[in-house]
């Protein structure tokens, strides 16, 4: 199900225009001299003016995961979601598709949905009670002696959106980058088995971390700190990111379970016909992507304590509890576990540059009952606590950026997904200054 | 001349799970129909049977065909039993109770079967084999248990296991899940003693060769494999259902046979990943404990059996709906059933909430709170009962809702009064309107008795949540 709406969208004032010439001059100039294999200079997790570019040139012009279908399953349901200045609304129309819109009235620029989520028939805003229909045209705007007042000329402004595989993503680009349809075509073969129409949110967490949101990001992409992560350490091979050649001699043991488990996986991945193998294009395409099906220690179902599945009813058609964990990453803003019996999705929207936004939602199959099949404090144990581990790591990071004394530091073998990420970004601003 | 007419074919619906046919019958009609009335099996009932046929199975097994005397259907799940009465003793002396389960499919529910495997060191099987026939009419009661299929079931991936006489049930399964449509995957591991033991072996060869859904393995207990035999050999072992069923742990699995097999079963279930929720057991032996729980069972089955013959009528009534295919709570009514509760249910039609308590509240045809003690204003032939404001509004059947509610003095906040904006909605207690809205307002919203008073008018008396 695609719903793509292209509207111009030229009238929108350029973010970066505030920003002296002369500072942005020395922006330029540290996109052009990036060290490679170095973690980024400070002003990039610390410059509102480098934010401000951010917001610009990644997040106005990439396609962003904004949320799945299990959050808006039917006509009228919607999500707003916000990132830098931009408010977004996101709304299941009659026809089964995706309408995005800018969440500003077109009278004086009040939010017109308030609410993080719900249902709605019109937008009414609840300033001047300015209606649109869910296609975002006004359709109501009272006007008592107005002679020459058009209301065809102030729909709300549209932005692009399209859902593959149960996962909904927004574009506020005029011209959205056109190679995601083949970023598609590579995840949705591994996810659509989990069926994703088929089920609930079990739990949302929104929590606001305390960093620059690439510091959110490249936390994410490596696993070199999953010391840190003692519950995600139970059912996640904290030899994730390794090879044969870079194993330390205490993860040796831990390392030949993961091989003899990931063989079983192969093993079941191939008699339920489900793609498993790595696809890594973080860097090499503007949609950037990883994906891949990976054991879990444990009874390799879910991230229990034990391994052991958390609901108990499988998703979709799938046969098997034991099924690892497919995960993807996709840029600029998003990651994912598909497991047998549930999905976590994550997202990340900036605030500003020192704040982010990471939303986590738990979905379990649709039938699944709560207290029966699956225990909600078990359900979100693990992630929820890896997630505040994580948010005090990249915290750290963020206090670390905003000394004096910080400089670069390289970037271990472990960590090219960092490095991939990074790579990707600043490549994604040199095109859009160029 | 040819002529040829197109037949326009809705979309094919692809029936997803498995689904008992009296779920559909109570999930298509507003109140549960005569004959899912009679098949639905929720309650047990005490009943007489006459035998109508008998039928040698293989392993000294014998198939009992009954119908009831009152000529009605026998409604039960598939893998529940009947708790029967036998005369052993001759008619004077009191009978000899004993639990066999139902063989047959209750989607063929005129008559019904169990079939009784002798044991020639009991009192009552021999007596079975040799006395009952056709024209002997017993008492029963049932059905009884809470070992059997689900009512729906959209995963519908089964892994049955059987040992000896444990078949019987498995049996009832495997032929209910042939008879009707649906997307379920079976797997029948079966064990006997010898090629010759295996009781419905041509009717389960049979099934298996025409219904790709079913696949059934044989395995010999012991460990000598005479010549020719093509199943599997020896003993349940964890390997062994790995082998014919790599996915054990995504099925939900039942086993019926002596305790020994289902004690190692469980066992080796467990050791594939198979959830214990999703393992159903059905003794046909065991310790003094598992008899006294089953003795337990049909205690309880007998008092529900007796209350529902004193009030029949309150027992229809307090049918449950039927339990959606898509909706949570269809298959956990097992224990609830077993303890006699009633069973977890998805209303089709929720009871609207109720209005604030009032002081005037008694006894009124709107069936909630005396409207009669309102004052009245307006004439027209219809009466619009706003309960929170305690005024009744006399309205003509084309004038426009709110308008008429304004001018009584009911603050009902409005917008676009086009039926846009929807900021005019309302919720209706009972009656029937005539919208005519631009979007202001969702089906599922006027599902749940919401109308946009701007845009509507009345076609009965209303009363008014405001």
């Amino acid at each position: 199900m695609v719903a793509s709406v292209k509207v111009p969208n030229s009238a929108r004032g350029s973010l970066t225009s505030s920003v002296p010439a002369e500072q942005m001059t020395e922006i330029a100039r540290l996109f052009e001299h990036r060290r490679g294999g170095y973690s980024l200079e400070a002003p990039f997790y610390t410059d509102p003016a480098v934010f401000r570019l951010d917001v610009q040139a990644i997040f106005g012009q990439h396609w962003v995961f904004a949320a799945s279908v299990a959050e808006l399953p039917e006509p009228g349901d919607f999500v707003t979601v916000d990132y830098g200045p931009y408010s977004v609304i996101v709304l299941r129309n009659d026809d089964g598709g995706v309408n995005v819109m800018h969440n500003v009235c077109r009278h004086r620029g009040a939010r017109v949905l308030t609410e993080s989520s719900g249902t709605t028939g019109n937008l009414v805003c609840g300033y001047h009670s300015w209606t649109y229909s869910p296609e975002g045209n006004l359709i109501h705007a009272s006007a008592p002696g107005e002679t020459s007042f058009d209301k065809s000329c102030f729909g709300l402004k549209r932005a692009h959106g399209r859902e593959h595989a149960g996962l909904i993503f927004v574009c506020l680009a005029d011209e959205p980058p056109t190679d995601f349809d083949e970023t598609a075509e590579i995840f949705e073969p591994y996810l659509a088995p989990h069926d994703l129409a088929k089920t609930k949110v079990a739990y949302q967490q929104n929590i606001i971390e305390e960093g620059n949101w690439k510091l959110v990001m490249e936390n994410n992409r490596e696993c070199y700190h999953c010391d840190g992560h003692p519950e995600l350490a139970c059912s996640l091979f904290p030899t994730w990111g390794l090879t044969d050649g870079l194993i330390p001699a205490h993860l040796e043991e831990v390392w030949e379970r993961n091989k003899k488990a990931q063989d079983a996986l192969i093993d079941r991945c191939r008699r339920y016909d489900l793609p498993h193998g790595v696809v890594e294009e973080l860097d090499t395409r503007v949609a950037g992507i990883r994906i891949a099906r990976d054991s879990l220690d444990g009874d390799g179902e879910s991230f229990s304590s034990d391994g052991h599945r958390l609901s108990k009813k499988l998703l979709g058609d799938l046969r098997d509890f034991r099924l690892g964990r497919c995960s993807m990453h996709l840029q600029p803003n998003s990651w994912f576990h598909f497991l047998s019996d549930h999905v976590v999705t994550f997202a990340v929207f900036p605030v500003n540059e020192h704040q982010t936004l990471v939303r986590t939602t738990w979905l379990v199959a649709d039938d699944a009952v709560a207290g029966v099949d699956y225990d909600l404090e078990k359900l979100t144990h693990t992630w929820k606590q890896t997630n505040l581990q994580d948010k005090a790591f990249v915290e750290l990071c963020q206090a670390g950026a905003n000394s004096p004394a910080y400089e670069p530091g390289p970037y271990m073998k472990s960590e090219y997904q960092v490095e991939a990420f990074i790579n990707w970004y600043v490549q994604r601003v040199r095109e859009h200054l160029a | 001349m040819i002529t040829s007419t197109t037949i326009s074919r809705a979309e094919p619906q692809r029936i997803r799970g498995l689904e008992m046919p009296w779920n559909r019958v109570l999930s298509s009609t507003a109140g549960p129909a005569g004959a899912a009335r009679a098949l639905g099996p929720w309650h047990p009932q005490e009943f007489l049977a006459e035998c109508v046929e008998t039928v040698p199975e293989s392993g000294g097994m014998m198939t009992f065909i009954f119908r009831r005397v009152d000529g009605a259907p026998l409604a039960f799940r598939p893998g529940q039993y009947l708790n029967i009465a036998f005369p052993v003793n001759g008619e004077d002396q009191d009978s000899l109770n004993r639990s066999y389960s139902l063989s047959s499919s209750p989607t063929e529910p005129w008559t019904f079967n169990v079939t009784v495997k002798r044991d020639p060191t009991g009192v009552v099987s021999p007596w079975v084999h040799e006395n009952v026939g056709p024209g002997t009419v017993l008492e029963m009661l049932g059905p009884v248990g809470a070992f059997h299929l689900p009512d729906a079931d959209r995963r519908a991936r089964y892994l049955l296991l059987a040992a000896g006489a444990g078949i019987t049930p498995i049996m009832s399964m495997v032929r209910t899940i042939h008879s009707l449509p649906g997307q379920a995957d079976v797997i029948v591991l079966y064990h006997g003693t010898a090629p010759g033991s295996f009781a419905f072996f041509k009717e389960l060869g049979y099934i298996a060769s025409v219904d790709s859904r079913v696949k059934v393995f044989y395995s010999l207990g012991n460990r000598r494999e005479p010549e020719g035999w093509e199943g599997l050999n020896g003993r349940l072992t964890a390997s062994m259902i790995d082998q014919v069923a790599p996915d054990a742990n995504g099925r939900k699995v039942y086993a019926c046979g002596p305790a020994s097999y289902l004690n190692n079963a469980a066992e080796f279930l467990g050791s594939l990943g198979v959830d214990d929720t999703s393992i159903h057991m059905e003794f046909f032996s065991g310790d003094h404990q598992t008899r006294m729980e089953y003795r337990a069972e049909v205690a309880l089955a007998e008092d529900i059996a007796e209350e529902i013959a004193d009030s029949p009528e309150e027992y229809y009534e307090s049918q449950p709906a039927a339990f959606g295919l898509y909706e949570p709570g269809y298959d956990s009514q097992g224990t609830l059933e077993a303890a006699g509760l009633q069973l977890e249910s998805v209303d089709a039609n929720p009871p609207l909430p109720e209005p604030p308590a009032r002081e005037s509240d008694t006894e009124s045809g709107t069936g909630f709170l005396d409207t009669s003690t309102f004052g009245t204003v307006g004439t027209g032939s219809l009466t619009l009962s706003f309960i929170r404001t305690g005024i009744n509004v006399r309205i003509h059947p084309d004038e426009q809702i709110l308008e008429a509610a304004r001018h009584a003095g009911i603050k009902i906040g409005a917008n676009c009064q086009e039926g846009m904006c929807g900021s005019c909605k309302i919720v209706k207690l009972s009656g029937e309107v005539e919208m005519n809205h631009q979007g202001g307002i969702r089906s599922r919203e006027i599902d749940a008795g919401k109308f946009l008073p701007c845009c509507s008018t009345a076609r009965t008396d209303l009363v008014i949540d405001a």
